[in-house]
This record gives C-alpha cells, structure tokens and sequence, in this order.
C-alpha cells in the first residue's frame, strides 16, 4: 500500500490546503480500476438506490412513482399469503439442497484429493457439467428427463417402478429441484478441493503413525482444518440458494404444480414483470437481502463456536 | 503464513455476500430508470417520408409466420423506398415477458403485434397510439371494427378472424371405434361423450385433457350457461356464478375420479405444441382446445389426423370467435405517420397479402383472402374449418380484466390443489364467495390513459 505517486510528487506546491489535501490524495488506483467503479456506481449502486426508494412507492413501470410510505411492506407483514408461501418453499429448498450439496461437493473433492494415475483427468471429467451448469439449456434438458414420460421414468420402468410426473407433481416437484441443484457442485467442490490440497500432510503422517484410523483422521484433522472453507461455502450455498430462480421458472413454469416451486425471486420477478408492482417487488427484494443479511450476520456469529484457524491457537474460538 | 492462509476465506466471504446479496436485492429496480413519460396526446410524428425512416417492428409467432412477416418487409421496402426495419421476433411466452421491459424504458418498437388477452393492458399504461384516423371502411367490416374498439377508439388493427375450437385426433378415434364429436355439442353431450369414449380406450389415453386448472374453460361454462363473463367493464365488475363453479368442477372431480381425466400429475406435464409433451401429438389424449391461429401447429404434429369441433354449447352459445391479433403504432414512436401507412398496408396490399398467407389466422381483408383461397395448405384449410365450426354459436373473447393476472393464478393454483385432492371444491367455493384471490389489484393512478 504505498502512497507516493510519480504524479503527485512531482506536482508544484498546492495552494489551498483542500487542493493540496486532493492532490496528496491517490488517484491513480482509482483511475486504474474505472472501467469496473464506474459499471458498477452506474449500473450497480444506482439500481439499488432507485429500488429502495421505489420500495416505498406505488409503480406500475410505465406511470410515474406515487409515494407510499411502509405500504408495501406492512402489506408484506400484513399476511400477504402469497409472501408467506414463496418464502417457505424457499426456505425448505435452502435447507434441503444446502447440506445436501456441501456433502455432495465434499464428498467427491476427497475422491478427487487421491494420489491416483490420471487424476487430472478424472477432475476435469467430474468438473465438466458446471461448466454447462446453471443454465437454462440444462434446465429444459431436466424438465424432459423428470418428465412423466422422461427418461427418468423409462428407466425405472425397467426395474418395474411406475414413476409419477416428478416436476409435475406438488410432491416431489421442489425435491428434483434440490437434486439438479445438487448436481451443480462444480465450483464448490472445487473450493473444498483446494482447500485439501493446503492441509498440511504431515498431520496425517504423524496421527496415522499414532494409529488413528481414516474415519478418526477425517474429524480430527481434515474437518477442523478445513471449517474455514466449509464455512465459505456455506454462506456462499444460502445465500445463492436464496436467490434460486432459473431452475424453477424454466423447468416448474408458473411456480411449478400447486406453486410448489414458487420460490421467492420468482414470486418477486412475477410481481415486478407479470403484476407489474414494481414499488411491492422492489419491497421484497429489500426484505430478501435483510433476510439474507440477518442470516449471513448470525453464521458468522455462530462461526465462532466451529470453525477453526489454525493460528489462532485458542482451539475453535 | 498459516493465518493468512486461512483466516483469507473470511474476508472474500464477506465481501462476496455483500455483492451477491446486493446484486439479488437490487434485482427488482434494474429496469425501472424510467424517464419522465413524453407528454404523449394527439402530437403526431415527424412525417418527413422524403427521409430515410428505420420502423423497428415485433411480432410473437412460429418460425413460418416469422418467415413470411421478413419477406413482407421487404416487399414494404421495395415498394417504399427509404423505409427500412429493424425487426425483432420471438415465441409467444418470450413476447410477453419482454414487452414489459421495453414498455417501461420506453423503448417498444414503432410497430407491434398485440392480442385482446392483453390490449387493454397496454391501452389503460398508454403503451398504445390511437389509430381511430386511419379509414379502414371496405378493408374491416364495420362491426368487427366497433368491437375491437376501446373507449370507442381503435387501438390495433385487426388483422385476422380468430376462433376457439376443440380439436381431436380422428385417426386415432375411428381406430379405437368411437364415434366422432358432433359439431354443435352441448356440455352434457361433451362429458356424456367423454364416459363412453374411455369404455374403449386403453387405461394410458383418455378422451379429453383436464380444464380444472383453466379458468378460460370454466368462463366459457359459465357465458354459454347464460351468465355472462367472469370480467367485464375493463375489470370493474366481477362475476363469477358459484353454483355453476361447483357444478362445473364436481363433474370434472367425478370424470378424473373414474379415470376419464388423466391424472393430474400427467396433466400438469403437458405441453401444447411440444412434439413429445403436447397431450394430442403424445397419443396421450384424443382432445384439446385449439384456435384458428394455433391449430395449423398441431396440425403439422399429426399431419392429416385432426379434425375441429365447436367447444361445448349451452343456451347462450359456446366458444368465441373474434379478431385477437391486433397490430398497432406504439405511443412513444418517433415515426407515427410512417408507422400507421404501414400498419394499413399490411392489411390492404395484395402482394404483401400473399406472402403474409394464414400465417397470422384467416385474413380480416375479404379481398386478400379470396386470392389465397383456391391455393390452400391442409393446415390453412384446417384453420378455415375451425373458424367455421367455431363461428356457428359463438360468443365474444372474454380476456382477463386489467388488474386480474393475479386473480388468474390463483385460480390455477387452487384449482390445481382440488386436481391433487388436497382442497375440496366446496372449500374453493367459500374462499371464491369470501372474495379471495379475486379482489382487483389495485390500479395506481386508475388507468393512464
């Protein structure tokens, strides 16, 4: 971090003390970094002042912002059924595909930590579907196989189960949502796996040396060693599963059967776009983010009790 | 070392959050810089045709109508110097999902295809310029032309009869020994047809689909019953008869119980004109609703298998015939005049006639289509036989009101919970009566027109 620029010590003497004070001051990083500061001041920050004030107006996109107040919010509060239901099969998707995806990822990162022949391969085999991942052409591809008359169900029909519609039924409908979401792994597994790669190999050496077995190994030396990570992807798993929208507006059209799969950016995309309610959608995304907020704020509280740095010297604290 | 490898995860996260978490927060104003609205009224447009003037253009279609409007174009082109496109075309769903957008950055293309599901929309946001002076007399007939107005003023031209009909597979049911469905059918005949049809169907098909989650089909129960439509008064009156929603769905509940409805979870998978998911070209079910512009895909999935029926009459008729593709001149439009001596071309030329062909339904010209006439495709004849069976007792098209989208999904959505079992109709029936879901979402700044 250092101050002095070629620009600013070769400047003549300043003559106001404010002129002085903003020539003293580095410019130069900021003109380097312009191109993404002003992208973002423009089309970053801007939108998100604009939508907090029109969360507190009444606006239907095409007549002028009419001031409302807590309107839309108290409307939120109020028992909005709609609000009260998006939001639950938004948490219930957060807490199903949330661990199921983190031990997946972790699962096949330790697979892929092994010392094996063509193991570069294998990583690139495994990591090869995130690359296609999260986009709508693999979200119309899983709405045929999960189909009633998917592949899905083909392949069942020969072991003699007769599958149901799995996006077509209120049941089962936001489960095949978690599983595609669990199948999108790739860039987690891929923090764990680098995160395995820096547990330093002597621990291992010397606990198997004093005869601890994998299973005692795992939650005593990689677990620990590797909380920071986990606990990276886990924030990161919330608060992206909390913003979950193209799977279940591509492959669940209209909130899926029952509005099973309405999940929250759904129900906000539809009030802004479908409704035209735009002051109420913008409400809601600031509920969204205070919801997200307040979570992320009490994992990392929580953090203190479980994830260890190694540093510290203080044991989990 | 070890710290700064480690305790480096906690400040990325932080940041990260921060930025994620803003970006889905701040999802919902993206679109909405809008500029002060120009003051729009009778101010027409430049005018100067001696100029080079670029019209943009959208249209919803299937690939062949996207063909034929690009040939158009050119022709328009060829015939007026100076005039150039910039056309953008795309599928119904993507259509409706953009236009909001482009409507609120002020940005809608000069010229627009519309449908009478959603013009009052449109007209009631100002999205749409008044296009009452263009003198369309011997082009639309006088009464067609006075029932598409709104607020007595013309908003789109229409360009096509449309109709609803019921289209069936008549390969497959000859095949199977079953009468046909007789033109003119009434409700009882259609679900009394439906019972006997399944006696001598395999246990995977079915005679008709599931219309419990459809309110259109509950409207058009309810209209042909007498009782008039669900919404009316540009949305300010609602009307929905419960006695005849109950009646309507315990019939239908009774049909899915013995297993002459698909089940539900077969239903809800369906997908119209999707070769493999479509109800009919699946093999799945021997019926489904169709319409003068749509029928012709269907008819392309099943070449030379389907025939057209009306939908179910009662008293006061059945089904709906009536021009719904409208083109209009959007309201924020730099070239106004430019845009409407096009809209009236389209409708009016002979050559850009031929090239257009059916593909936007039967043309409204009387002139124009009786050139296509002796040169018919057997999805076009299809089309033509569709507006005929439809038009014999038809009523009006009965959209949603303004203000009423949210209305329709609750609609879906509860009729979808009785479909599974998890709501019986009487529930559904105190809710609808309680006024759930089926107050008007509140108009701000009423309508602004």
């Amino acid at each position: 971090m250092t101050h002095r620029t070629i620009a600013g010590s070769a400047a003549p003497p300043a003559r106001s003390r404010f002129a002085r004070s903003v020539r003293r001051y580095d410019w130069t990083g900021y003109v380097f970094i312009s191109p993404w500061l002003v992208g973002f001041l423009l089309l970053t920050l801007w939108p998100i002042g604009q939508s907090f004030y029109l969360s507190f107006t009444d606006y239907s996109l095409l007549s002028q912002p009419v001031w409302s107040g807590g309107a839309n919010y108290a409307k939120i509060f109020g028992g909005d059924p709609t609000f009260k239901k998006s939001l639950s099969v938004t948490v219930a998707f957060v807490l199903y595909s949330v661990p199921l995806k983190l031990l997946f990822s972790l699962l096949v990162a330790m697979l892929l930590n092994r010392n094996l022949r063509g193991m570069s391969f294998y990583r690139t085999a495994v990591y090869f579907p995130s690359l296609i991942g999260g986009s709508v052409a693999v979200a119309a591809l899983w709405r045929n196989m999960f189909g009633k008359d998917g592949y899905v169900n083909h392949v069942l029909a020969w072991f003699g189960i007769e599958g149901t519609g799995w996006i077509s039924n209120p049941d089962t409908a936001l489960g095949t949502l978690v599983l595609l979401n669990t199948w999108q792994f790739g860039s987690t597994m891929v923090i764990f796996l680098a995160g395995l790669k820096q547990i330093p190999q002597e621990l291992y050496e010397s606990a198997s040396v004093d005869g601890a077995r994998p299973i005692r190994r795992f939650y005593h030396i990689t677990l620990p060693m590797l909380s920071p990570v986990l606990f990276f992807n886990l924030v990161l798993g919330i608060i992206g599963s909390f913003q979950m929208f193209t799977a279940s507006f591509v492959i669940t059209p209209r909130g899926g059967p029952m509005q099973s799969t309405y999940v929250y950016a759904v129900f906000l995309y539809e009030k802004a776009f479908k409704h035209f309610q735009m002051g109420y959608a913008s409400a809601l995304a600031w509920v969204l983010l205070a919801i997200v907020a307040v979570l992320t704020a009490l994992n990392f509280l929580g953090s203190r009790y479980w994830v260890f740095y190694e540093s510290d010297g203080r044991g989990a604290k | 070392m070890s710290r700064k490898r480690f305790k480096g995860w906690g400040f990325p996260a932080l940041a990260l959050l921060l930025v994620l978490a803003a970006c889905g927060g701040g999802g919902g104003g993206k679109e909405s810089e809008g500029s002060p609205a120009p003051a729009d009224g009778g101010s027409s447009g430049s005018g100067g045709a001696s100029s080079p003037v670029e019209l943009g253009i959208t249209w919803w279609g299937p690939d062949e109508r996207h063909q034929a409007t690009l040939a158009a174009l050119k022709i328009y082109s060829q015939q007026n110097p100076g005039v150039t496109f910039k056309p953008e075309y795309m599928a119904w769903d993507a259509f409706w999902q953009k236009l909001p957008t482009l409507a609120a950055s002020k940005t809608v293309p000069d010229v627009l295809q519309m449908d009478a599901a959603y013009i009052q929309d449109y007209v009631s946001r100002g999205v749409m310029e008044d296009l009452s002076d263009i003198d369309l007399s011997g082009v639309v007939p006088d009464n067609i032309l006075e029932n598409v107005k709104i607020g007595g003023k013309l908003y789109g031209i229409p360009l096509s009869h449309n109709a609803q009909g019921v289209a069936y597979n008549k390969a497959a049911l000859e095949a199977a020994g079953i009468p046909l469905p007789k033109q003119g059918w009434t409700w009882e005949e259609y679900f009394r047809w439906a019972r006997d049809a399944k006696a001598k169907l395999p246990e995977d098909q079915y005679p008709i689909g599931d219309a419990a989650n459809a309110w259109d089909w509950f409207q058009w129960y309810q209209a042909s019953m007498g009782k008039g439509p669900i919404m009316s008064d540009g949305g300010k009156t609602f009307n929905l008869d419960h006695d005849l929603f109950v009646k309507f769905h315990e019939e239908l509940s009774a049909l899915r119980k013995d297993k002459v409805l698909p089940p539900p979870d077969l239903s809800l998978s369906f997908l119209e004109n999707d070769p493999q998911a479509d109800p009919m070209a699946s093999g799945k079910v021997m019926t489904r609703g169709g319409t003068v512009g749509s029928v012709a895909a269907l008819e392309s999935l099943l070449p030379g298998k389907v025939d057209v029926v009306n939908v179910p009459n009662g008293p006061s008729g059945g089904g709906w015939a009536q021009s719904t593709i409208f083109l209009g001149v959007s309201s924020n439009s730099k070239h106004k005049e430019e845009a409407k001596k096009f809209v009236k071309w389209f409708i009016t030329d002979p050559e850009g006639g031929k090239t257009l062909g059916l593909t936007r339904g039967i043309p409204i010209n009387e002139a124009i289509y009786k050139e296509l006439e002796p040169n018919l495709a057997a999805k076009d004849k299809l089309s033509k036989r569709l507006a005929e069976v439809a038009s014999e007792k038809a009523m009006p098209f009965y959209p949603a009101g303004p203000g009423f989208t949210e209305w329709v999904d609750f609609y879906k959505t509860t009729m979808e919970a009785v479909m599974f079992g998890q709501k019986s109709i009487e529930d559904v029936r105190r809710d609808q009566q309680a006024g759930a879901g089926h107050r008007r979402q509140k108009q701000v700044n009423g309508s602004a027109g």
